[in-house]
């Protein structure tokens, strides 16, 4: 068995003093309470450490670093066993007592086996995921293309709609801002695609200066997409990057603990 | 064809080892230059003998470096040890010959060290490979990091003290309360979707921490929530911050486990069964509050046409265009992170508000001075934030 | 005429929806042929592939599922039929689950059925899906095996002839990442800042206003936004490559050029609802003021 130094930190912080904590904080609320504050301490300050201190137990190959990523796949499966759990768990239960809704259940549940039933397979036939030996696909992308592409796909398609309905409903110029924000938005939407030689199709003398216009009404949204645009969100960009690294500073440091349930921070 | 062959030259019994150890780089330069060294004849063919190459310590590599196209990294080297490298022109003409090491070290070098040497060696200078405890070309990263932490830590210490900090007004988090309150009245549900990604995004974090102030709300007045969940640990610490947000109103009677549920982690059929649950089920408020893609839309929209009380909130700009006009509220930006201090009123968390904008504005006053160094022609300002 | 305007005003979304979708519809059927104009970023992204030389690497990352498909697709198509006409080795990768499954092979196999000659293993090659994308990208900074043991067959790398002496994402001279989401922002954080290596992005139209702000940084070598920037890609390949010209001309496929007519379309009637819902609005605030 390989004992770096790394590997051992690894197990004693993330094995050994929850396991102790939890031992420790039977009788006692508190200390339960904070033995996840110290897994998240750690958890938040070990790739923080790996960027500048270049050794091999913190950010080589198999340092501590890139082990904790590969951990949180790792949990990540383990997290993906329980939202199955409750997805049976509900489901059931919906069908057991004839709730609202609850064929929709029964599609659900086939779904889920069917899908999960055909991805088993293929790692226990050794066939993988997507084609049999004679190239042909295997269950899972059989029912990845037939069934989950066009219905991911359609839903995504809904966007078309909702974006035409939403415009017409919300795009209204209300006061100053909004009637800039309108004229920009239409400037855009008109300099994005040839519009004006789509309404001179009709008009065929008119086509050439439709051609010109379009041209400098494409430049002018070039123009609006790279220097408003591009300010703006660089000023969005740059204010949410502080605040993501004012809250995983006030996470790691367990000022922020609303998201283990622990209430307000001290 | 010809190639070039490198050979570790020679190595002198270490006076130290450490343990770990840490890759030795070694640039070859290829020389344009046809004029051949002193200490030897051109090599004939196609390929001019080398004239010079240096090896050295490649900082901040952890041990972990490979070779790239133009130059040869040594894992083997031990920290400590003294080594000279050697680089010949070979003529692969012959590949059934080994190179010979000189002084007794093999040679290094995959497809190449089965050639035939046709030239004279070039040996560099003595080098040593050492551990390297600081990543030097961070500097900048790293005293940017230290920076915002003292200002956090200043500023949370102030606010401690009892230092009066000032955040304006943000309707949606004031809304908040307005919005549980219409759905008590109404007798409707709260409908809560923390986002589509994982509790690795930082959004989801402040996401969770708002459901902890949603869910109070909701237990002190007694409405039903709903938490649907496409992230698998989202989920876990969602209903975490739900329960624990029940036990702290002393309403543990109310919570059900049901109220935060996992619905499935494909983006669009979560989308779907969501949408499908605002029409169903008609809640009167609807918080879509984390990082949303292409589903933000089709939520709000859906949502929008039940006619429920809508607070949005995301810090990524993508979707908040579409947030802004189908929603009551919307959390802009850092708004969201803004969020657990602002309905919490912490001294702690108002002081890391305080710090976020002592950032910033740092940031512009270091903006304006590199628009102005730019304009002088001092190229150096810029050269001072490179982290490669 | 204000009960009308009332009306308007409190229109079903349902006959919305019904004219959106005649208007996207009806240019797929019976197709105008508009005429596309290209962009500054485009541009930058087409002339820095042309720049390549033959034998160099270009990783092509599909970043992206079904759903954006007849956005992305083109682009992705596009940026492998330029490098396979330039002689240029492809690695192609998927950090979207959906990308690498049906995306990437469905389209290496449609391009490279048009260049009989490439050999997989050796011209180009597909690595396949990883969860974690900023983590894998981190790994790929130092050893792409790291990241990627083996090809998308369970071919180990270093049985691939195209990897040979191919180690890190550094000594790639190029990475295409056709995105929806976040991961085309991790290949700028993770890997051009922390490296170097040149980027050029690929995103849906929706999140391309974000990239603005690195296009203009600096930190993307060129960018394609939405359907209207892989349009404009395929008219730089058509004017560059007589064979492409030909192929775009002919193919009875999907193409971003035909897309470009059912975007036209719906721009327009959107345009159209915005200005309608506006006078209504304008004339009932108006008659409002009067009122009062």
């Amino acid at each position: 068995m390989n004992l770096e130094f790394g590997r051992l930190a690894l197990v004693f912080l993330f094995a050994i003093i929850p396991a102790v904590g939890i031992a420790l904080g039977i009788n006692s609320p508190g200390l339960r309470a904070r033995i996840p504050l110290l897994v998240a301490f750690f958890a938040g300050a070990i790739p923080i450490i790996s960027l500048y201190v270049p050794k091999k137990f913190l950010s080589g190959p198999t340092g501590m670093s890139p082990r904790l990523d590969q951990w949180l796949i790792i949990v990540y499966a383990f997290a993906i066993l329980l939202g199955v759990v409750n997805v049976v768990q509900n489901s059931t239960r919906k069908i057991a007592r004839r709730e609202s809704g609850w064929p929709f259940s029964i599609v659900l549940l086939l779904g889920l086996f069917a899908t999960g039933g055909a991805g088993i397979y293929g790692a226990i036939s050794h066939h993988g995921i997507t084609s049999l030996p004679d190239g042909t696909a295997t269950p899972f992308k059989w029912i990845q293309d037939q069934f989950f592409q066009p219905l991911q796909s359609t839903i995504f398609a809904l966007l078309a709609f909702f974006m035409a309905s939403a415009a017409f409903r919300a795009f209204r110029a209300r006061n100053a801002e909004a009637t800039i924000l309108l004229f920009a938005g239409g400037l855009v939407m008109a300099g994005r695609v040839p519009l004006l030689e789509f309404l001179a199709v009709p008009f065929p003398p008119l086509q050439p200066a439709a051609a010109g216009a379009s041209q400098a009404l494409g430049k002018l949204t070039e123009w609006i997409m790279d220097t408003p645009n591009g300010a703006a969100q660089s000023g969005i960009i740059i204010g949410a990057a502080l605040g993501a690294a004012s809250m995983a500073i006030r996470v790691i440091l367990g000022i922020e603990r609303g998201y283990l349930g622990l209430g307000r921070g001290e | 064809m010809r190639t070039g062959v490198l050979s570790r030259a020679s190595a002198r019994v270490p006076s130290f080892a450490a343990p770990l150890t840490a890759s030795l780089l070694v640039l070859l330069f290829r020389s344009a230059l046809a004029v051949a060294p002193e200490v030897s004849p051109a090599a004939p063919g196609d390929l001019p003998a080398p004239t010079s190459f240096t090896a050295g310590d490649r900082p901040g590599d952890s041990g972990n470096a490979k070779p790239g196209a133009e130059r040869y990294v040594d894992t083997t080297a031990k920290d400590g040890t003294v080594y000279r490298y050697e680089i010949r022109t070979v003529s692969a003409a012959d590949t059934s010959s080994a190179v010979p090491a000189a002084g007794g070290t093999s040679a290094a070098s995959g497809t190449v060290a089965a050639a035939l040497p046709a030239g004279p060696p070039l040996v560099s200078d003595p080098v040593a490979s050492h551990d390297n405890w600081f990543r030097t070309e961070k500097t900048n990263s790293f005293i940017a990091s230290v920076l915002f932490l003292v200002i956090l830590l200043a500023s949370i210490g102030a606010a401690k003290s009892g230092k009066k900090i000032f955040i304006r007004r943000i309707a949606g988090l004031n809304a908040v309360d307005e919005a549980i309150g219409r759905a008590t009245e109404i007798g409707k549900k709260v409908l809560y979707v923390p986002g589509s990604q994982s509790m690795d995004e930082i959004q989801t974090i402040a996401s969770i921490a708002i459901l902890g102030h949603v869910a109070r709300a909701t237990a002190r007045y007694g409405t039903d929530l709903d938490v649907p969940n496409k992230d698998p640990l989202t989920f876990a610490s969602a209903r975490e911050a739900v329960r624990g947000a029940y036990l702290a109103e002393g309403r543990p009677d109310l919570y059900r486990e049901e109220m935060v549920n996992y619905v499935t982690y494909d983006q669009f059929a979560f989308t779907a069964a969501v949408s499908a649950r605002m029409i169903r089920e008609r809640p009167a408020a609807i918080f879509l509050v984390g990082y949303f893609f292409a589903e933000s839309l089709i939520l709000a929209e859906t949502g929008q046409s039940t006619g429920a009380i809508q607070i949005a909130g995301q810090a990524d700009p993508t979707q908040l265009p579409f947030f802004i006009a189908t929603c009551d509220y919307t959390l802009i930006g850092e708004e969201l992170y803004a969020a657990s201090a602002y309905l919490s009123r912490e001294p702690a968390l108002l002081g890391s508000m305080r710090a976020q904008d002592i950032a910033k504005a740092i940031v512009i006053l270091l903006g304006i001075t590199g628009i102005i160094a730019a304009s002088l022609g001092a190229t150096w300002f810029a050269g001072l934030f490179k982290t490669q | 005429m204000a009960g009308m305007l009332d009306k308007l005003l409190s229109l079903d979304r349902r006959w919305i929806f019904l004219l959106v979708l005649l208007c996207v519809g009806t240019p797929i059927v019976l197709p105008i042929g508009l005429p596309v104009t290209t962009t500054g970023s485009t541009r930058a992204a087409f002339d820095y592939i042309e720049s390549l030389k033959p034998g160099d690497y270009v990783w092509v990352s599909f970043d992206y599922g079904p759903s954006s498909a007849p956005e992305n697709d083109p682009m992705a198509e596009a940026f492998l039929r330029q490098c396979f006409a330039k002689k240029i080795r492809v690695i192609v990768c998927a950090f979207y689950p959906l990308g690498s499954l049906g995306l990437a092979t469905n389209s290496l196999a449609k391009v490279t059925a048009e260049y009989p000659n490439l050999r997989y293993g050796e011209d180009y090659v597909n690595l396949g899906y990883k969860d974690g994308a900023a983590a894998v990208m981190r790994r790929l900074g130092e050893d792409i095996a790291e990241g990627f043991p083996a090809d998308v067959n369970g071919t180990p790398l270093a049985q691939l002839p195209i990897m040979k002496g191919l180690r890190s994402i550094r000594q790639v001279q190029l990475v295409c990442s056709v995105a929806t989401g976040v991961i085309g922002e991790y290949w700028i954080t993770q890997v051009h800042s922390q490296i170097g290596t040149p980027i050029i992005i690929g995103p849906t139209a929706v999140a391309a206003p974000k990239y603005y702000a690195y296009l203009n940084a600096g930190q993307l070598v060129g960018m394609l936004g939405g359907m209207k920037g892989a349009a404009e890609y395929e008219k730089l390949l058509a004017a560059r490559y007589p064979d492409m010209a030909r192929f775009y001309q002919s193919t009875r496929g999907f193409t971003a050029t035909k897309g470009m007519d059912g975007q036209t379309v719906i721009h327009a009637v959107i345009i159209l609802f915005i200005l309608l819902g506006n006078v209504a609005y304008i004339s009932r605030r108006a008659a409002q003021k009067k009122g009062a």
